[in-house]
């Protein structure tokens, strides 16, 4: 077992106030973009492999929890009530068949392979499925677990200006079960919480709050105000004694370097791209975040996710339980699956032709499946027994099915997969050995992921 | 309790009048430890030490000691203490050191006619010593490659079971011991996962041979239990790069004691200043400071507390803190000096007047002064002046916001678990407390106790929040002694001395607490609830499937005669001030809160192995609580009084290496709510709160906040605002100190560069900058108003030049954007960012 943090514990429920405490520092190492001698010595432990320095993921989340029987595990053969109104097609992959909704999915199938045997014994309620499927864990005990994209940055630190964990379009939002949702650094602590764009990149006046000083104050006055503020900061020269008001201080140079920082400025700009790409990913929000995500992984940004949708409620989602204010069938058809089906398709083209695929995992998780059998309302229900995610790029080979359901969609039939092999998968592709260990709460090992969880190893042979 | 009260005050005036004295060191004596050993075991192994104590402190080895035994048929003891024994007998070793000598007595036990290895005194504690049965071994809930023991040896049955029975009895081989896999494992003769963890010539690896051979005794119904460990030297005063050795003992209840050194577990509280050199008890000095070296045996934990003063600079050597002002009979000063000058550091002056009464101002009442505050003070030429405004703002009616806030942290007022009535109610009860300063043992015994209707009586959501005996019983530890004991639900405390039993125990004195009304969900219902103390009801302890008398931690179990609400006699319990706990737990949090770091850290983790930086200071915080019954204004009082907190965070070269022993007055970010006020303040716009946002990020509106609330009047912290998640508020899930962050990060500096909060609240149309660009003053009286708001002082005569001239460039049209440019500058330095 990897313990790269081990020096400083003295044991397993040790002293935690140093150890808390060194890793907070290093938590605000990679948030200044120090994080390069932190990975080294993370790599020297044994956490990160070497030669995955340029690996990135976008984890694609598709909130509300898609049908795998109506798209990626079609059973044609099964009664009306479970084969639901949609018919299968063929595809560039001769293993994979896909729903007729999602044609251009097919005419990629030779890139990205499916996992139909996903299922976790958590509630099946949507928060609980997004921090199991986020994280890899349950959250009990009062431990909130980080996010794989907490993890990556925390290990990986920075590449450049832009920090390495980012969220688009926003947090999610409710789920109506009142629990966390996964999307924070956990016990990693709020430095490892994901930078969240927390604005739609499709409108047209697009920008990134707090990135930039408000209109009224140009160049000019940006300028004066740093010059105002140098004098003051003269003062205490008790401060570069202390700490944390020495970080303080990087903070604001990281913040007034970011602010300033050409390359954030370009990686947030979508209208540098031409509008033929910006089309062909779907001028919607979902589209648009595709397309930025892309641009934010060029930029050095590690690890993207991107919330299909900010929360089930008065919005078209995959929670097609077929009543208000839920989805319909048909809304997913006409108004969920073309938007998905388009902006999909466009990334992974898109990376696969800027050479980008190899070095970048898209992950596609959802918090659920649904149910197998069609409910009154023509929809489907909350399933967790049995689900289908996919992958894409980052080592994986394209075109296969991992796992197979029973006859009706219900459990894993073959190859049952849980949801800490998922983000183990997640972390095989970004090179972190998922046996290593974080400190967390008391100074208590906590492996990457749970004993037992193992990536999808099929997935890159 | 008046006699003890009279015994402790007592104590307290002595050790007040011994420690400034501390006259001539007193003359070093030679000691041989243990002062009492027997051995079981033939040949080499055991071990004395002779140490040189000063004043009841060891002062480091005795090196060059030539050690002698009275009876070498018996024993023979070599250069270094190490001991051989020949046969059974007693005999006596001496040691020569200088012109002293002393010495100890030790016996060999005969093996023939004693009971053999016992499982649980010695094998179990072989296994622990070489992690078999750690977390990521065979101690894994799920065991280890088919072979699963419980965690350091918790459940001695169950793991005799698993050794002798499991796997068809392969792991043991009575005739063959050698052969067991239980000795081929570990020795890596047998392929093994977790490698070689023993030896084949090792002692113990004979003691399991000898064990299997003598049948693989299983735990003995009649063995006394252990009573408690020591270890040897407890205190020691070494500079860097001494060396040092514990001796570890075990004092059963049959009065027998035994060295059980190397199967201890030690640990250093703080690698900087202490590095093991060894795993059986080897110490090395490498740093400054006071540490201590933990050492676990069988589920208890004993400290050997370690002081290693700093080197003397060369300014202040010999002289030390004498030069600096201290307070005469304060408790804090006393011994905060005192260790200073053990540890060789030097105390910066004291703060000038405008820094005192801003961080005087922030730290009672979570506000800055007002100008004309500022102004006032500094031109009152009286000398009590600092005492007075203490005493003006402990009567403050912003005391008691502010303070009922920082309790709510710690008793989680939160609409993530309470209907929003409900949670006014909580924090109604909550602030009346504060207002009235009800003593902190009256307090919690008043929550404790607690029961009626959740909206009549406000202190019963305590049992809202929390609705099961065991999470009432994790809850109640952490927040009132500090003790996380979550661990033990499931198996002993790894590295604390809480056992599952003691756990389940406690746990079971919350079984009859029960509600009627509402159930719990945060989103519907009224939230009235009823909470009772039902006649029957017991836990059960899931791993024995019986029912433990409940009991107090520590304390004596509760007779089944017993008719009382258990829950009094846990506060009994709980505030007598015999309980080491609850007086230091409370006695950190408030130091905290002045000082940014505890006298134990981190502030709410007080358990036993984790040391007080100055175990004095901890003691005179505590004195003082008893001594005025728990009155927090008063011990509040004298922490503020004192030099220790009034001095300046000017950095001496005498004290530049110190962070912790409060030479100085460390600068910390004001925490999220203050700083949020504090920027209202400064720019006259107050900030607004209109919804509450659950856990899962559904928005409610609420109505209890009208315009000009602070948000440290807030109830709750659920109220939704941006401001303050980004800096870091306290989210009030689980009580922990830990949940409230001041950490500095990039995205605050970018939101308050360039965020809404603070330019909305420098362009508004009514506020500080607006009523300054009316009043018409020229641009020097300005720069002095905006001082005064933002930083509580005058600009100096630098800086009122470096502005002055800024400003000439200025043309007309922009004044009121150099105005806010001007507020942007100084609220967003660190001057105005941090306590300082």
């Amino acid at each position: 077992m990897l313990d790269f943090l081990s020096e400083h514990s003295g044991g397993l429920c040790g002293p935690s106030h140093l150890k808390r405490r060194e890793f907070l520092q290093v938590g605000v190492l990679s948030a200044l973009g120090l994080s390069l001698p932190q990975m080294m010595e993370a790599k020297s432990k044994g956490a990160v492999r070497p030669g995955y320095e340029d690996r990135a993921c976008i984890l694609i989340f598709n909130l509300g929890g898609p049908s795998q029987l109506d798209l990626w595990d079609m059973k044609p053969d099964a009664p009306a009530e479970v084969r639901g109104p949609f018919r299968p097609i063929a595809t560039k992959s001769p293993e994979i068949q896909i729903s007729e909704v999602l044609p251009m999915h097919a005419k990629i199938a030779d890139q990205f392979s499916l996992v139909r045997s996903c299922h976790h014994d958590g509630a099946a309620v949507h928060d609980a499925g997004w921090q199991i499927m986020q994280t890899g864990r349950r959250f009990t005990g009062g431990v909130q677990t980080p996010h794989m994209g907490s993890v990556a940055g925390y290990l990986l630190g920075t590449r450049g200006d832009l920090p390495p964990f980012v969220v688009l379009p926003e947090l999610m939002g409710r789920g109506g079960g009142n629990l966390p949702n996964g999307q924070a650094g956990g016990f990693l602590g709020k430095a490892h919480d994901p930078f969240a764009l927390m604005a739609d990149p499709s409108k047209p006046n697009f920008k990134v709050p707090d990135l930039l000083p408000p209109d009224q104050v140009g160049a000019v006055r940006m300028e004066r105000r740093q010059r105002m503020r140098e004098v003051v900061e003269k003062a205490l020269s008790q401060f570069e004694e202390s700490e944390d008001a020495r970080l303080m201080d990087e903070h604001f140079h990281s913040a007034f370097r970011l602010m300033s920082s050409e390359q954030a400025r370009r990686a947030f700009d979508l209208s540098q791209e031409p509008d033929s790409v910006r089309d062909r990913y779907g001028r919607n929000r979902f589209g648009q975040c595709c397309l930025l995500a892309r641009r934010l992984i060029e930029n050095g940004v590690r690890f993207v996710t991107l919330n299909t949708f900010l929360t089930v409620f008065g919005e078209t989602t995959w929670d097609i339980h077929g009543s208000k204010p839920f989805t319909s069938i048909d809304g997913m058809k006409n108004v969920v699956c073309p938007m998905y089906d388009q902006a999909y398709s466009a990334l992974i083209e898109d990376l696969a032709q800027r050479g980008m695929l190899a070095n970048t995992m898209v992950a596609a998780l959802s918090e659920f499946g649904r149910t197998p059998k069609v409910n009154p309302a023509g929809g489907r229900d909350h399933w967790p027994g049995c689900f289908t995610v996919s992958f894409a790029g980052g080592g994986v080979k394209g075109g296969r099915v991992i796992g197979k359901s029973d006859p009706i969609g219900g459990f894993p039939a073959e190859r049952p997969v849980v949801p800490g092999d998922l983000v183990a998968t997640v972390f095989q592709s970004l090179g972190l050995e998922h046996e290593s260990h974080l400190v967390g709460p008391g100074g208590r090992p906590y492996p990457l992921v749970d004993f037992g969880c193992q990536p999808i190893r099929e997935l890159f042979i | 309790m008046n006699g003890f009260l009279r015994a402790v005050f007592l104590g307290l005036a002595w050790w007040l009048g011994a420690v400034p004295v501390r006259a001539a060191e007193p003359r070093e004596e030679l000691r041989v430890v243990p002062d009492r050993l027997e051995l079981r075991e033939r040949g080499p192994g055991s071990r004395v030490t002779a140490l040189r104590f000063s004043g009841g402190i060891c002062v480091g080895m005795a090196e060059g000691v030539r050690f002698e035994s009275s009876d070498p048929r018996v024993l023979e003891v070599g250069p270094d203490g190490e001991l051989r024994s020949r046969s059974p007998g007693e005999c006596r070793v001496r040691a020569y050191w200088n012109q002293e000598s002393a010495e100890t007595v030790v016996r060999v036990l005969d093996t023939e006619s004693d009971a053999g290895w016992s499982f649980v005194r010695h094998v179990l504690p072989v296994l622990s010593k070489a992690n078999c049965n750690g977390g990521g071994c065979h101690g894994a809930v799920a065991g280890k490659g088919g072979f699963r023991l419980s965690l350091s040896g918790y459940d001695p049955a169950a793991d005799h079971l698993s050794i002798t029975r499991e796997a068809l009895g392969r792991r043991i081989e009575c005739g063959d011991p050698l052969r067991s896999l239980l000795l081929t494992k570990p020795t890596a003769a047998a392929p093994h996962k977790g490698g070689r963890r023993l030896d084949t010539g090792s002692r113990d690896y004979r003691l399991l041979a000898e064990w299997i051979a003598g049948g693989a005794e299983g735990p003995r119904a009649a063995e006394a239990a252990l009573e408690r460990i020591e270890v040897i030297p407890s205190r020691w005063r070494l500079p860097k790069g001494g060396r040092a050795r514990l001796l570890v003992q075990a004092h059963y209840a049959d009065g027998r004691v035994e060295d059980v050194t190397r199967w201890a577990k030690f640990a250093s509280t703080d690698e900087s200043l202490l590095r093991l050199s060894d795993s059986v008890g080897g110490v090395e000095v490498v740093g400054y400071g006071e540490g201590a070296v933990t050492a676990w045996f069988s589920s208890r934990i004993v400290m050997s507390r370690v002081q290693s003063p700093f080197p003397a600079a060369a300014a202040v050597a010999g002289d030390g803190p004498s030069k600096t002002p201290w307070r005469a009979g304060n408790p804090v000063d006393e011994s905060v000096r005192a260790q200073l000058k053990d540890l060789r550091l030097e105390a910066s002056p004291l703060c000038d007047d405008a820094t005192f009464l801003r961080r005087i101002h922030l730290d009672l009442t979570g506000l800055p002064p007002t100008p004309e505050q500022v102004l006032a003070f500094l031109q009152d030429p009286s000398a009590g002046k600092r005492d007075a405004v203490i005493d003006r703002l402990l009567g403050s009616s912003e005391y008691t916001d502010y303070w009922a806030y920082r309790w709510s942290d710690v008793f989680l007022v939160n609409s993530a678990y309470l209907r929003p009535e409900a949670v006014k109610r909580y924090y109604q009860w909550l602030r009346g407390e504060v207002e009235r300063n009800t003593p902190w043992d009256q307090l919690v015994r008043n929550v404790l106790t607690a029961r009626g209707g959740s909206l009549e009586e406000g202190a019963t959501n305590f049992f809202a929040v929390h609705q099961e005996p065991e999470s009432m019983a994790e809850n109640v530890s952490q927040a009132f002694m500090g003790l996380s004991i979550n661990c033990a639900k499931c198996h002993n405390h790894p590295l604390e001395k809480w056992t599952n039993d003691q756990y389940y125990a406690f746990a079971n004195l919350f079984a009859r607490v029960r509600a009627k009304g509402w159930g719990g969900d945060v989103r519907s219902g009224d939230g009235k609830r009823t909470l009772y103390n039902a006649p029957m009801g017991e836990v059960l302890q899931p791993r024995t499937g019986r029912v433990l008398p409940a009991a107090p931690l520590d304390g004596a179990p509760v007779t089944p005669e017993e008719t009382r609400d258990r829950r009094e006699i846990l506060a009994d319990w709980m505030t007598a001030p015999s309980n080491p706990y609850f007086t230091r737990t409370i006695a950190n949090r408030i130091w905290a809160a002045f000082f940014g770091v505890g006298v134990v850290n981190a502030v709410d983790d007080l358990r036993l192995s984790n040391p007080a930086t100055n175990e004095a200071l901890m003691e005179a915080l505590c004195a003082h609580l008893v001594k005025h019954r728990y009155d927090l204004k008063e011990l509040m009082r004298m922490i503020v009084q004192s030099a220790t907190y009034q001095r300046s965070s000017e950095v001496l070269p005498a004290n530049r290496a110190d962070g912790r022993y409060f030479s100085r007055y460390y600068p910390r970010r004001l925490m999220a709510e203050v700083l949020c006020d504090a920027i209202g303040a400064a720019t006259g716009v107050p900030e607004e709160f209109s919804q509450v946002q659950l856990e899962d990020g559904e928005l409610r509106k609420t109505e209890f906040y009208p315009k000009g609330t602070r948000a440290l009047q807030l109830y709750d912290s659920a109220v939704r605002s941006y401001f303050l998640r980004t800096f870091g508020r306290n989210a009030r899930a689980i009580t922990c100190d830990c949940e409230r962050s001041n950490q500095p990060s990039v995205v605050q500096a970018l939101h308050l560069s360039n965020g809404s909060t603070l330019n909305g609240k420098l362009g508004a149309k009514e506020g500080a900058v607006s009523a300054l660009m009316e009043s018409a003053q020229d641009w020097s009286r300005m720069v002095e108003s905006v001082f005064l708001r933002c930083l509580s002082r005058l600009p100096t005569d630098a800086e009122r030049a470096s502005y002055e001239a800024l400003f000439k460039e200025v043309p007309e049209p922009e004044r009121r954007s150099a105005l806010e440019d001007l507020f942007w500058a100084l609220l967003t330095s660190r001057e105005f960012l941090f306590q300082h």
